[in-house]
C-alpha cells in the first residue's frame, strides 16, 4: 500500500511541479482543465457515442413537437412521457464513463485534498496536535512526550481527554520550513509527524498532510503523503490541524470541490467540440 | 440597581438580528481634495493638565516636552456636564448641549420616569411577515444616533475635505457620511448593551453575587469536561423571541492545569492564565441568518475551582450586526489588514475589575491588548494620511484613570497599599504609552500640518458619593410613599409623584417634575423659575458635616448657560460637583439611600463628572494658542477656518489659532 501511495503520490508532484511557486489558483485551474480533458477523454472511449447523438436528436424533436402542438393536450403529454424515456436512455449510456472514471477521480480527490483544502501554519500562529490512542490503552498512565525540530515550539503539557482516547498538544509555528514533531511513548519508542510553515503573505501552492494514518488499508488510502503509523505502536493516527486554505472569490469563501468541479465541468463543456466527444 | 446593572439590561434586545439586514449598503468614498494644510488631532480622554504637567516635569514624557516647547499647551475647558459623550459632542458639533442635545450618559423618559441611554435609540422592523413561530423582518430595523447638530467632518465633507475620524465618541451609529469613520464609545456589544462579560465558575458563592456588567454561570465538572452556553442576542427571528447561544465544552487534564475549548468550528488550548486572543462565535437565528461576534477567553484558574472568564462577545468588524463604520466597508477593510478588533464603544472591562472577576494584572493584561491594537491602526492611518483631517481616539487613558486612582491617592477611601505598590504606576504608564503615539504623529507631521492634542476634560479622585435624591428627600422637595422603604427601592418606585418637585437622573442632571411634562408633574410654569433658583442655590451652599466641605461647587441652570434649539430638553440643573465629590451610583437610576454623603469604597476610584473648571481637559498644539480660555467647541471653529469654511451662526466656538 506505501509503496502504491508514494508512487500516486510521485506522480501528483510532477503533474503540480510547473506550479509549485504560484498561488493555488494556478494549480487548480491547470488541474481542473486535465481533469476535464480526462473525463472528456473517458466519455469518448467508454460511452455510447452514437446512442448519445440520436437520444439527443429525438429529444430536440420532443421539444420541436411540444413547441408545434401546444394547443393539444394529449400530444403535449405524450411528447413529455418521450423526453423523459430519452433523459433516462441518455443516462444509462454515461453509465459506464461514470463507472470508470469514479476509482481515478477518487485518487485525484484524494491527492487534490492535501494541496487545496489546507494553508500552511503562519510562523506565530498557533493550533492543535491531536494524538489518538489505541482503545485499551490507559492515557494517564502512558508516559508520552512531544518534542520538535526548532521550527515549532510545544507550549502545553498534554492534555489528555480519556473519552476518545485522545491527547493535544498546543504548538506554535516559529520558523518557515518543513519540521518534524517528534512524539515519544514509553521512553523507548518514538514516532514523527511532519509539519509545514510558510508565511501567509503569498500563497503558494503547497502539499500538507494533515494526519499521519493507522496502517489500515482505508485511512493509508485516504491519507496517503505520510508513511503510515507501525501497527506495534499503540497510536492511532497523529493530527495537526492547518487552517482551511478555502478559495475567495468576488468576496465569497469557496470550498476547493465546489471551485474544482465546476470548473472541470466548465472546462469539459467548453472543450467538447474541440475534442469532438458528444456529452 | 446600580448603574451598571443597568448597562447590562439589554436594551437593544432583539432589533440587531434586522438591523443588518439590509443588503444593499452603498459603497462610498471619503472627500477627495488634496489640501495643503492638514490637521491631524489626537483625542487622550481624560488626559489631566495637572498629571500632564508632572510627568512632563519629571521627564518621562518627551513627545509631550517637545511639543510643548516648540508649540503651545493650555487647560481646555469642557462641556456641563464634563462627561465624555456630552463633551465629545461640544468638540463633534462646536456646540453645547443645547446644539446637540447630549446633556448626560443617561436621559429619562418623563412619562416613565426611567432612566433611557441617551446616545442611541434602536428600533426593531416595522413592517414584518410572521410564518407560525417566525417572524421575518420585511423592511430593516433602525438604530438612530440621538446627537443632533452637524458633526465637523460633514462641514468638510461639503467642501470635498478627506477626514478619517477613528472611534470618536457619541457617534454610533456613524452619522451619515462618505467619510471614513469608524464608532468608538457608544458602541454596543452584539447583546446591544454596553458591555456583558461571562464568567463560568464551579465556586457556588461566586454565582449567588449580584454583578453589574456580567453574567455568572454555574457550571459542574463531569468526568473532566464541562458544557456551557454562551450567550447571544434576542432572536427576533421567531415569536417567543428566546435568547441565543454557542454552546461549548470544555475539557479539562486531569492533572495538567490546562483545558481544551471547543467551539463550534474551532478549538483551542489554553494553560491556567492565558488569554485566547479573538474567537469567533456564530450565533444561530434562522437557518439562513446568523449573528457573528468575537470574544476573548481567559482562563483563570483550572483548579481547586475551575474559573473562566469570556469577554462581552463585541460586533464582529468583518461581518458586523450594526452598523459601525461609514463606509460600511471600512470595519471590513480593517478586518482584513488585522484580523478581528474591539470594537466595543468603551473596550476595557472595568466591570470585571470592578466585580473581583478579573484582577487589576488580569484587567492591565487585557487593556494592552486593546492598546496594541490601537497602536497598530494609528501606524496604519498615519502611514496613509495625506490630506485633509485624521482623528485619532484612545480611551484607555480615561478608563485606568478611573480605576486606578484610588492607588495614587492615599486619602482615598479605597487606597491599598500593597496594590498601590504594584499597580500605582498604572496611570503613569498609560500616560507614557500615549507619549509613545505623540512621538510617531511627530515624526510624520510636516509643516504644513496642525497637530492638536486634546483631552475631553482631566481627572480628580472620587472619594465621597452624592445622593443627590436623597439630598432632594431631606431638603422636601422629593417625597417618598413609604419612609421606612428609603432605601430599599431603585428606578423611583418609592417616589410619591404627588407630593414630589424635583427628581435627579443620570450622573449630573435635576428636572424639576413639571406639569404637562411630566407623567405626574407637580410644578407649574410660573413657579418653575424661582423654585430652579431656590434649588440650585440650596445645592450650592449645602455643606457637609462629616466632611465639612461643599459637595457641590455650581449647580447651573441649564437655560443660562446651553445656547440652541434643544435647551428646553435638558435638564432643569446641572449639578457641578467639587473636588473629590461625585454623584453617587445610586441615585443616577433612582436610588434615594439614606444617608447623604458616603465614602466611595468602590475600584472605581477616579472620576470626572465633577464641576468643569474642576477638570478641564488638556490643549497642546504645534501652534500658539491665541485664545486665552480655549473650550473644546473653539476647537470645531479652528478646524473650519483652517479650510476656510464659514463659521455657521449655531457654532458657539471661536477659533483659537
Ligand atoms: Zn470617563
Amino acid at each position: 500500500m506505501w509503496a502504491f501511495n508514494q508512487a500516486i503520490t510521485w506522480l501528483f508532484k510532477i503533474i503540480f511541479f510547473p506550479w509549485e511557486k504560484l498561488h493555488p489558483w494556478w494549480g487548480m485551474i491547470y488541474i481542473s482543465l486535465l481533469t476535464g480533458l480526462f473525463m472528456l477523454w473517458v466519455f469518448r472511449l467508454t460511452s455510447n457515442q452514437a446512442g448519445i447523438k440520436e437520444v439527443k436528436q429525438q429529444i430536440k424533436a420532443h421539444l420541436l413537437e411540444i413547441r408545434l402542438f401546444k394547443d393539444n393536450m394529449a400530444l403535449t403529454l405524450k411528447a413529455q412521457g418521450r423526453i423523459l424515456l430519452c433523459n433516462l436512455k441518455y443516462i444509462s449510456y454515461s453509465f459506464k464513463p461514470m463507472l470508470v472514471m469514479i476509482l481515478p477521480l477518487l485518487l485525484i480527490l484524494i491527492q487534490l485534498n492535501f494541496r487545496f483544502a489546507y494553508q500552511p501554519l503562519a510562523p506565530g500562529e498557533r493550533t492543535i496536535v491531536k494524538v489518538k490512542v489505541k482503545p485499551g490503552f490507559d492515557l494517564l498512565q502512558m508516559p508520552i512526550s512531544l518534542t520538535s525540530s526548532p521550527g515549532i515550539m510545544v507550549e502545553t503539557p498534554p492534555l489528555r481527554i480519556e473519552e476518545g482516547g485522545e491527547i493535544d498538544w498546543r504548538i506554535r509555528a516559529v520558523q518557515e520550513g518543513h519540521h518534524l514533531l517528534k512524539i515519544k511513548i514509553n521512553n523507548d519508542q518514538e514516532v514523527e509527524k511532519e509539519i509545514f510553515v510558510a508565511a501567509r503573505g503569498a500563497r503558494k501552492l503547497s502539499t500538507l498532510s494533515p494526519l499521519r494514518p493507522p496502517s489500515n488499508f482505508i485511512p493509508s488510502l485516504l491519507y496517503p503523503l505520510e508513511k503510515p503509523i507501525p501497527s506495534d505502536l499503540p497510536l492511532q493516527d497523529i493530527e495537526v490541524i492547518y487552517p482551511s486554505g478555502n478559495f475567495h472569490f468576488l468576496g465569497l469563501s469557496l470550498h476547493w470541490l465546489i471551485v474544482y468541479f465546476l470548473l472541470a465541468i466548465a472546462f469539459g463543456f467548453g472543450l467538447k467540440r474541440i475534442v469532438g466527444v458528444e456529452i | 440597581m446600580k448603574r451598571r446593572d443597568f448597562l447590562k439590561t439589554a436594551f437593544l434586545s432583539g432589533a440587531i438580528a434586522s438591523a443588518g439586514w439590509d443588503p444593499f449598503r452603498a459603497f462610498t468614498n471619503q472627500g477627495r481634495r488634496d489640501t495643503s494644510q492638514k490637521i491631524l488631532i489626537l483625542g487622550f480622554d481624560g488626559v489631566d493638565p495637572h498629571l500632564l504637567e508632572t510627568f512632563i516635569r519629571q521627564g518621562k514624557l518627551p513627545a509631550f516636552a517637545k511639543l510643548w516647547q516648540e508649540g503651545d499647551f493650555k487647560p481646555l475647558g469642557t462641556s456641563i456636564p464634563p462627561q465624555s459623550p456630552v463633551a465629545w459632542s461640544n468638540f463633534i458639533t462646536g456646540t453645547d448641549p443645547g446644539g446637540h442635545a447630549i446633556f448626560d450618559f443617561i436621559h429619562r423618559d418623563p412619562q416613565q420616569y426611567l432612566p433611557t441611554f441617551s446616545a442611541s435609540k434602536t428600533e426593531e422592523a416595522k413592517r414584518t411577515l410572521n410564518l407560525g413561530n417566525l417572524v421575518l423582518p420585511l423592511s430593516g430595523g433602525e438604530v438612530t444616533l440621538l446627537r443632533q447638530g452637524k458633526a465637523f467632518w460633514q462641514y468638510l465633507e461639503e467642501y470635498d475635505i478627506p477626514a478619517t475620524v477613528f472611534k470618536i465618541p457619541s457617534n454610533y451609529p456613524p452619522a451619515p457620511s462618505k467619510q471614513r469613520t469608524i464608532s468608538g464609545m457608544g458602541t454596543p456589544d452584539i447583546l446591544g448593551t454596553y458591555g456583558i462579560f461571562n464568567f463560568y465558575t464551579t465556586t457556588a458563592a461566586e454565582v449567588q453575587k449580584d454583578i453589574g456588567g456580567g453574567r455568572i454561570h454555574n457550571v459542574y465538572i463531569i468526568g473532566n469536561q464541562i458544557e456551557a452556553k454562551l450567550p447571544g442576542p434576542i432572536n427576533s427571528f421567531k415569536k417567543d423571541r428566546p435568547e441565543t447561544f454557542v454552546n461549548f465544552k470544555v475539557h479539562i487534564d486531569p492533572v495538567h492545569p490546562v483545558v481544551k475549548i471547543s467551539l463550534p468550528g474551532e478549538e483551542f488550548i489554553l494553560q491556567e492564565g492565558e488569554w485566547s486572543g479573538w474567537k469567533r462565535v456564530e450565533f444561530p437565528l434562522i437557518p439562513t441568518q446568523s449573528v457573528s461576534g468575537i470574544c476573548m477567553f481567559y482562563l483563570k484558574q483550572v483548579r481547586p475551582d475551575f474559573k473562566l472568564y469570556v469577554s462581552p462577545v463585541n460586533i464582529d468588524p468583518a461581518n458586523p450586526a450594526l452598523p459601525i463604520t461609514t463606509p460600511s466597508s471600512y470595519s471590513k477593510e480593517l478586518a482584513e489588514k488585522f484580523g478581528p478588533f474591539f470594537t466595543k464603544g468603551l473596550p476595557a472591562d472595568t466591570s470585571a475589575l470592578d466585580s473581583d472577576i478579573l484582577d487589576e494584572k488580569e484587567f492591565l493584561t487585557q487593556d494592552d491588548f486593546i492598546l496594541a491594537e490601537r497602536n497598530a491602526m494609528f501606524d496604519y492611518e498615519l502611514d496613509r494620511f495625506e490630506s485633509g483631517v485624521l482623528f485619532y481616539y484612545v480611551s484607555s487613558t480615561d478608563q485606568r484613570q478611573h480605576m486606578f486612582w484610588r492607588l495614587i491617592d492615599k486619602n482615598h477611601p479605597s487606597y491599598e497599599p500593597k496594590l498601590a505598590k504594584e499597580f500605582g504606576s498604572a496611570i503613569e504608564k498609560i500616560y507614557t504609552e500615549v507619549d509613545k503615539i505623540l512621538a510617531k504623529a511627530l515624526a510624520k507631521i510636516d509643516k504644513n500640518t496642525t497637530l492638536i492634542v486634546m483631552s475631553d476634560h482631566g481627572f480628580c479622585p472620587f472619594r465621597y458619593s452624592f445622593n443627590l435624591n436623597t439630598w432632594l428627600k431631606e431638603s422636601g422637595y422629593l417625597s417618598l410613599i413609604n419612609e421606612w422603604k428609603q432605601g430599599q427601592e431603585d428606578l423611583f418606585l418609592n417616589v410619591d409623584w404627588h407630593r414630589t418637585k424635583a427628581y435627579a437622573v443620570g450622573l449630573n442632571g435635576l428636572y424639576l417634575n413639571l406639569k404637562g411634562r411630566e407623567a405626574e408633574g407637580i410644578v407649574t410654569e410660573r413657579e418653575k423659575e424661582a423654585l430652579m433658583r431656590e434649588i440650585a442655590h440650596k445645592l450650592e451652599s449645602y455643606i457637609d458635616p462629616t466632611t465639612g466641605k461643599r459637595p457641590i461647587l455650581r449647580a447651573y441652570v441649564t437655560k443660562d448657560v446651553y445656547h440652541g434649539p434643544y435647551t428646553h430638553k435638558a435638564p432643569e440643573i446641572i449639578i457641578g460637583y467639587n473636588h473629590g465629590f461625585r454623584v453617587s451610583w445610586t441615585s443616577p437610576l433612582g436610588g434615594i439611600p439614606k444617608k447623604i454623603v458616603e465614602p466611595n469604597t468602590e475600584k472605581w476610584s477616579g472620576d470626572h463628572c465633577m464641576d468643569p473648571s474642576v477638570i478641564p481637559g488638556i490643549l497642546m498644539t504645534n501652534r500658539p494658542i491665541k485664545h486665552s480660555s480655549p473650550h473644546l467647541y473653539d476647537l470645531t471653529a479652528s478646524i473650519l477656518k483652517t479650510y476656510g469654511i464659514p463659521i455657521p451662526p449655531t457654532m458657539r466656538g471661536k477659533p483659537i489659532f
